[in-house]
């Protein structure tokens, strides 16, 4: 890592679920939460505004969405103004990118918002969306969405690897356990037990409901600032340590593999060896839980386990609180909802919140550091990294 | 330099092994009405002909039953989906070559809820990577008609077209040993 250094300061997340607000009602709120969080901010002290927005086009039938995030939080950025989008790590993408612009010098004091609003009268037209992320002509025309490829994901997993529907309903469990703590979280009050998840509906077999995360309403705002001005927000930054991306081809025929994502591979060895980290330094990760067996692969790809026996990583317990790697302490994407924009910012307030020690016992990690935040986008064919390390 | 459809020096050609068979008769439309046109924003369907794609001939070749990809000769490499310029070597010079019909599920699934607009009245319907026999292709495709149950990884398959609204035509692999 080169530049200047870039701290995230302070967020703040809207309640995600199935909202009785639009999408610029939930900016507002995510935004409230922000400023209400630093009371030394002022909205004229913002140079820059990063928008991660998945597809407000679609979603909300709107486009040039920063300067309307702009208008609604009542900033003039003047540096970089700017919409962030891929797919499911688009709010990751604005982080990354208000990063980059801080570690140039381009601006000093930044917002990254992330949103999303999923839930339509027809749902069927929010699929229709969500059909549109896979390569639509010739993957997403025969049905491709998220669900059957991730079932299909876990299918060669299965067979390839021995890995059990039990074992992915594991990490369900967990995520939805971490998320009763959690009252921004879609399921926050709703309890989960291994038998009710192993008994819902499948949605593509062999994933059920409870292995899929959900179309989510949702809006989150962090702040980014250059290092001499950290101090002024918080005592206690969460420094960017790390950030790596990697790519693979789109077109479902022109992936390498269902169970060993080379992408992800590939971006953590670079954020290992750029951060001058190992897997075993980090004291938790904000993984992408799309869907259960997304989880599962992660642990492998990045490092935490051998390949294959992502399996029993979980069924051991070494992705929860005092394993090897607490991981998704927040709630997950399985627990919290999945508002394509806002997931990634969620994550970042996530840590900070670790940090600062501001979250609930049930789901705080003692002493944490160093942490990690993942998303994963379209067929898992890029995958972003972000390394954290808490400020002193 | 862009080539367009209308100058046939820049236009793939069908290598001479591929002629067109005969007999193939083209889709109808369903019970004979007026097709009815998708919003194009809710269309999942390409637009086929040449005046909207450069590899109208993929859909022309499909319409007559044959299944065909184009092909780099300078890197010896099938691409799909059909392309107008190598991704790798960026070359023009690309030539259609005949797909197998047939191959077998690498993989698959079934979309029981949360299907797309205008695909509801067919759930549950099964997908999945079809690896096609003797080439380096695994094509995602709906597998119809088909029950998940039923299916195990490695049952063959084989392509068959139907017509879709708007006077065109698209794939799909049919099962072809039911258990």
């Amino acid at each position: 890592m080169s530049g200047r250094r870039v701290a995230l300061v302070g967020g703040g997340l809207s309640v995600f679920g199935v909202r009785a607000a639009t999408w610029g009602e939930l900016v507002q709120e995510a935004g409230r939460a922000l400023f209400a969080r630093l009371p030394e901010l002022a909205g004229k002290d913002v140079d820059s505004l990063f928008v991660g927005a998945a597809q407000p086009e679609r979603f909300a039938f709107q486009s040039h969405v920063a300067p309307l995030a702009a208008e609604l939080l009542g900033l003039r950025p003047w540096k970089v103004v700017q919409r962030t989008e891929l797919a499911c790590a688009s709010g990751q993408s604005a982080i990354r990118s208000a990063y980059a612009a801080i570690a140039a010098g381009l601006s000093d004091v930044a917002v990254a918002v992330g949103v999303e609003k999923m839930n339509l009268p027809s749902m069927a037209e929010a699929n229709t969306s969500m059909a549109d992320v896979l390569d639509r002509p010739w993957d997403g025309v025969q049905g491709a969405t998220a669900p059957p490829f991730f079932a299909m994901c876990a299918q060669r997993h299965m067979k390839e690897f021995g890995t059990t529907p039990e074992q992915m309903a594991r990490v369900s469990l967990k995520n939805h356990a971490f998320a009763n703590s959690n009252p921004t979280a879609q399921f926050y009050e709703k309890r989960f037990t291994l038998e009710k998840l192993q008994k819902l509906p499948m949605v593509a077999p062999p994933l059920r409901l409870g292995d899929c995360s959900s179309m989510t309403d949702g809006a989150g705002a962090v702040l980014l600032v250059g290092e001499e001005l950290a101090r002024r927000y918080t005592d206690t930054p969460a420094w960017i340590a790390g950030t790596a991306q990697s790519t693979d081809f789109h077109n479902l025929a022109n992936l390498p593999s269902l169970t060993e994502w080379g992408a992800l591979r590939r971006a953590g060895q670079e954020l290992y060896r750029t951060s001058g980290l190992g897997p075993g330094d980090i004291d938790f990760a904000e993984l992408h839980d799309c869907f259960t067996i997304s989880e599962i692969i992660e642990y492998e790809d990045l490092g935490f386990c051998p390949k294959g026996s992502g399996g029993r990583f979980i069924e051991e317990g070494e992705s929860e609180l005092g394993g090897r790697v607490p991981v998704n302490p927040r709630g997950g994407l399985l627990g919290c909802g999945h508002p394509l924009g806002a997931t990634g910012i969620a994550q970042a307030v996530e840590v900070l919140d670790q940090f600062q020690s501001r979250v609930p016992p049930a789901r705080r990690v003692a002493g944490a550091e160093v942490a990690m935040v993942h998303n994963l986008s379209g067929s898992a064919n890029v995958h972003s990294l972000m390394l954290y390390r808490r400020g002193n | 330099m862009a080539a367009t459809a209308s100058s046939p020096a820049q236009r793939p050609e069908v290598s001479s092994t591929q002629e067109a068979r005969t007999g193939a008769s083209p889709p109808q439309g369903a019970g004979g009405e007026p097709p009815q046109r998708t919003p194009f924003l809710l269309d999942f369907y390409p637009l086929e002909d040449a005046h909207h794609t450069r590899i109208s001939r993929f859909f022309d070749e499909l319409r007559a039953g044959r299944f065909v990809t184009t092909w780099c000769p300078r890197d010896q490499k099938l691409l799909w989906p059909p392309r107008v310029v190598c991704p790798d070597c960026h070359g023009e010079d690309l030539s259609w070559k005949e797909l197998p019909r047939s191959g077998h599920l690498y993989a698959f699934s079934a979309v029981l809820a949360g299907a797309p607009l205008g695909m509801e009245s067919q759930v549950p319907f099964v997908v999945g990577l079809v690896e096609l026999q003797g080439v380096p292709l695994r094509i995602f495709s709906r597998i119809a008609p088909a029950t998940y149950d039923r299916l195990e990884i490695g049952d063959p398959v084989e392509l068959e077209t139907y017509p879709v609204p708007g006077d065109r035509v698209f794939f799909r692999f049919r099962p072809t040993s039911p258990r």
